[in-house]
């Protein structure tokens, strides 16, 4: 009992009055921009940091609102998923293959509650996974040295540049422009400045949050421009949202291993929740072989994907709260949070601040709860938000981005700053580069930069220093295996299988996953 | 297949000119062995490398939209320019107000509804971060005078 005391100490501080506010809020919010194709939750994080920022609200509550939307969106993403053929995000992109065709086979009902439930299972599962390795991994991170976190911070930069988009050109574009965006403003070690163009406003550097609402929700201002008429029609009738207890025993199976699969998955760097939903969908369409209607209405179909993409959530906690190096654009932004507040997360996080991590991870049991109970009985309350009109939904999330970005700094400049890169990010989606890694560069890239001249001091200079530990050299070939795993997939898919059918391409909303 | 081109051009450009700026950054005491070159020529070699691949072999789906929506582009992108020259002086609420109508119409709202629907918002959102939140929000040097 001993190893939950600290577990109890967090679930105090997850049930005060303010944070059980702030976690139901994080979730409602998360489920409507998860649902609403367009709006990621990166997009809703990086709004809502300058907002908490500016309320004062200690940190670990911070975390606890933000950490809510980003597992609360993966919940939300099915909604849209399965009603409408519209994935929210793209890690529900697989669900749509059998949500929608139980839809339109009239038990669009049973496959919202079976992705409540599995998302629920998938979400409850990991965390009580992440409570027991994260402390592990502090444990065994400890040791890392400067060298160690420069090779991990490069193997994170090469997975999500090979897993983010398509191509692994357009990703280690967009990890260069982010990185390049990064050393803007004062060098922190010689005190001269780059990149700044003469510009005070730039002396401090590029603010993370004034470019990922740029690149993510002002682009999507512009990007949705092209499909600018009217809102949706939600098919009115998807019966009761209920499944049988046979239906949910008959998927028992399947959400264990597609939890415990996304989990793993969300651990690893560059792979996320859209990854994890489609390798979970096609081991379970493989396992069900011929017993299975998978693509045709199977409710493991539904299950597998949002079992594995909220399971994922919790896998990518660990190496943001563990190790300080988030692998996506969702977790990088998160860190660009907990850096905002003052809270640099390592291996001495668990330890030294403990009320951030048990808090956090209480306040997610607390928050799945509430999101099994919000989406259940209520989910046609949310379905009512799918029936706004476009034209008020985009200019609205616009105006509240105008908020954030002004909050930051109080500065027109960064407004002017914002549009700059919503044009950017526009061209970069148009041009089918994946956005995420330029977040992750820009956050990223001072710790990195950091961490290599630390090295490179400690060794006077000596660049052997790099590939010193079996630690590092262990990091820097994962590094190189990132890079070829997309062309070897793609020789090995080709050769295998004609139909393309499914292919996780996180596409610009991918970024989120 | 020209935009993939164009973008590895531009890449290029970037990549040269972020290389070339990072030969002008001298230190007369290093604090470390490599100073504050190394991350931006990595940065270089990365935008040129990437650059000359989307030269070499270009491939894209990219299909650009139509004549009508550029100019509602353009339109979209001259009201995000608008708003901070305005916040300033025409405060929050007005310039919100403008700039979401003028957004909502490019998305097909019609011109009553729209102004409508952003006067409430931007009074919304004003009495939730300023009086709220207490987060402050430019009042406007037109009214104040």
């Amino acid at each position: 009992m001993a190893a939950l005391s600290p577990l109890l100490e967090g679930l105090a501080i997850a049930v005060a009055p303010l944070n059980i506010g702030l976690v139901l809020s994080g979730v409602i919010v998360g489920t409507v921009v998860g649902m609403l194709p367009g709006i990621g939750p990166i997009n809703a994080i990086a709004i809502l940091i300058p907002v908490t920022f500016a309320t004062g609200i200690p940190p670990e509550s911070a975390l606890i609102l933000l950490v809510g939307i980003y597992y609360g969106s993966q919940y939300g993403n099915s909604i849209s998923t399965i009603l409408l053929n519209v994935p929210g995000t793209a890690s529900a992109v697989v669900t749509a293959l059998d949500g929608y065709a139980l839809t339109r086979a009239g038990r669009g009902g049973p496959a919202l509650a079976m992705s409540a439930i599995a998302s629920f299972v998938g979400g409850m599962c990991s965390i009580i996974a992440l409570v027991f390795f994260a402390p592990l991994m502090s444990n065994w991170a400890i040791r890392f040295g400067p060298a160690e976190y420069f090779a991990l911070m490069v193997f994170a930069f090469s997975a999500l540049s090979s897993f983010s988009g398509g191509s692994l050109v357009r990703g280690l574009a967009a990890t260069g422009l982010g990185l390049w965006l990064a050393t803007v403003g004062l060098d922190p070690q010689s005190a001269i400045p780059r990149y700044t163009f003469g510009r005070i406003e730039l002396l401090d550097g590029m603010d993370f949050v004034v470019v990922t609402i740029g690149l993510f929700a002002v682009s999507e201002v512009l990007y949705l421009l092209e499909e600018s008429e009217g809102g949706q029609s939600v098919s009115a009738s998807f019966g009761r949202v209920m499944i049988t207890f046979r239906e949910l025993a008959d998927s028992s199976w399947t959400l264990i291993r597609a939890s415990s699969l996304g989990f793993l998955v969300g651990v690893l760097p560059g792979a996320g929740g859209t990854i994890a939903s489609f390798l979970a969908y096609s081991t379970e369409e493989r396992l069900a072989g011929s017993t299975g209607k998978f693509g045709s209405g199977d409710l493991r179909g539904v299950a597998s994907p949002e079992a594995a993409n909220n399971a994922s959530v919790s896998g990518a906690m660990i190496p943001l709260l563990t190790l300080g190096v988030p692998g996506s654009g969702t977790t990088a932004v998160l860190l660009g949070a907990l850096l905002a507040f003052g809270i640099t997360p390592g291996p001495l996080l668990i330890e030294e601040q403990p009320d951030i991590f048990w808090g956090l991870a209480a306040s997610m049991f607390v928050g799945n709860a509430f999101l099994l109970l919000l989406n259940l009985p209520l989910v046609g309350v949310f379905v009512r938000v799918l029936r706004l009109p476009r034209w008020f939904l985009i200019p609205g999330v616009a105006a509240i981005a105008f908020v954030a970005v002004y909050a930051v700094n109080r500065s027109a400049f960064d407004l002017v700053l914002m549009t700059l890169f919503g044009v950017v990010g526009y061209l970069m989606r148009k041009l089918e580069f994946p956005l995420a890694p330029v977040v992750l560069g820009l956050v990223l890239g001072p710790l990195m930069e950091r961490n290599l001249r630390r090295a490179m001091a400690l060794s006077g200079g000596e660049w052997a220093v790099l590939f010193d530990s079996p630690v590092a050299i262990t990091l820097w070939c994962l590094a190189l295996a990132s890079l070829a795993a997309p062309v070897v997939l793609n020789r090995w898919s080709k050769h295998n299988s004609p139909d393309e059918s499914v292919v996780p391409t996180g596409s610009s909303d991918g970024n989120a996953a | 297949m020209r935009s993939a081109r164009i973008a590895g051009v531009f890449l290029v450009v970037i990549g040269a000119a972020v290389g070339f700026e990072a030969s002008t950054f001298e230190v007369s005491f290093m604090a470390d062995p490599i100073g504050p070159k190394a991350l931006p020529n990595v940065v270089a070699a990365m935008l040129l490398m990437a650059g000359f691949i989307l030269m070499l072999r270009p491939k894209t789906n990219v299909v650009w939209p139509n004549l009508r929506v550029r100019a509602k582009l353009v339109g979209a992108v001259m009201a995000l320019l608008f708003y901070p020259l305005a916040l300033h002086v025409l405060g929050f609420v007005i310039s919100t107000m403008l700039v979401v109508t003028g957004l909502s119409h490019l998305y097909g709202a019609p011109l009553r509804r729209g102004l409508a629907a952003a006067a409430i918002l931007s009074v919304v959102l004003w009495l939730f971060f300023v009086q709220m939140l207490a987060l402050p929000l430019p009042i406007g040097s037109v009214w104040l005078r």
